[in-house]
């Protein structure tokens, strides 16, 4: 008896906690993707989602010109990288200072079954987002059955 | 500036504050320097925009609050984490030499910055001494 596993994208998430839920059960848990990514645990924070279209990575980089983000793809390994300054000197003096800075670089590598010529990266609210598609190879299509 | 090369923190939940909506919510980290002028705060709240990000001031205590969106996380499923996502909450109490009528605050690209001057009383001055 064969055993059919199906992987579909999540259903609208309206709740937060089902959100946080999920995110919590891939903390770092690749499931068995060998993603290969590098400097774990060093800022800024990398997620990985994909949906029917393709891959979709999230890094939380609040505070950076978008000329300040670089984005290198070669071969499946995706490099985001960049500097991040922050914008007092001089004659202060701090009180706390929690927020990471300086240069960053993260390293993934991705599925063969993505195109990463075809990538698209943009910031927003200081979220980088990169969406990686599909090949056309690696799309779902559907066999039409003929009439013998 | 050195490359970054230790860990860098997790987000640490909300101790202690039970906040109305469900899910947890998130401390942002933040920079806070003082200047002759003033107080500067800078949280970092990724995530938020200028209309989600919330700023009191009462009685001294300072709280900071920032909503995120989560149309983002439709139809996606995680495939890799290193962070939650969540709101965000922080306070603070602040000594009373602020001008709380001319606080300045800017939402942008996940960061809120805050100027807080200091009221007249509370800089430094120098006192005129005279030869009588």
């Amino acid at each position: 008896m064969a055993l059919f596993r199906f992987s579909s994208a999540l259903d609208p998430m309206r709740d937060l906690i089902a959100l946080q839920q999920e995110l919590d059960r891939f903390f770092e848990n690749p499931r068995g993707l060998d993603l290969g990514v590098s400097g774990r645990g060093v800022f800024p924070p990398v997620n990985i989602f994909s949906d029917k279209d393709g891959y979709v990575i999230r890094v939380e980089i609040p505070g950076v010109a978008p000329d300040q983000l670089r984005i290198d793809a070669e071969g499946r390994t995706l490099t985001i990288s960049g500097k991040r300054e922050d914008g007092k000197s001089g004659d202060a003096s701090f009180h706390r200072r929690e927020r990471d800075m300086g240069e960053f670089s993260r390293s993934l590598q991705l599925p063969d079954n993505l195109a990463l010529d075809r990538a698209e990266a943009a910031y927003q609210h200081g979220i980088l987002t990169v969406r990686v598609p599909k090949t056309e190879e690696a799309k779902p299509r559907q066999i039409t059955v003929k009439a013998a | 500036m050195a490359k970054q090369e230790d860990a860098a923190p997790k987000k640490q939940e909300v101790a202690g504050e039970e906040q109305t909506r469900a899910g947890r919510t998130f401390v942002p980290q933040v920079d806070i320097c003082e200047t002759p002028e003033g107080l500067w705060l800078w949280a970092d709240m990724p995530g938020v925009d200028d209309k989600s990000v919330e700023v009191r001031l009462d009685e001294g205590v300072l709280t900071i609050q920032g909503q995120v969106s989560l149309e983002d996380y439709e139809n996606l499923a995680p495939v890799y984490t290193e962070y939650n996502v969540g709101n965000y909450f922080r306070r603070f109490s602040l000594s009373q030499d602020v001008d709380t009528d001319h606080i300045k605050g800017r939402m942008n690209n996940g960061v809120l910055q805050l100027e807080l001057p200091k009221s007249a009383r509370a800089k430094p001055r120098r006192i005129e001494v005279t030869v009588s």
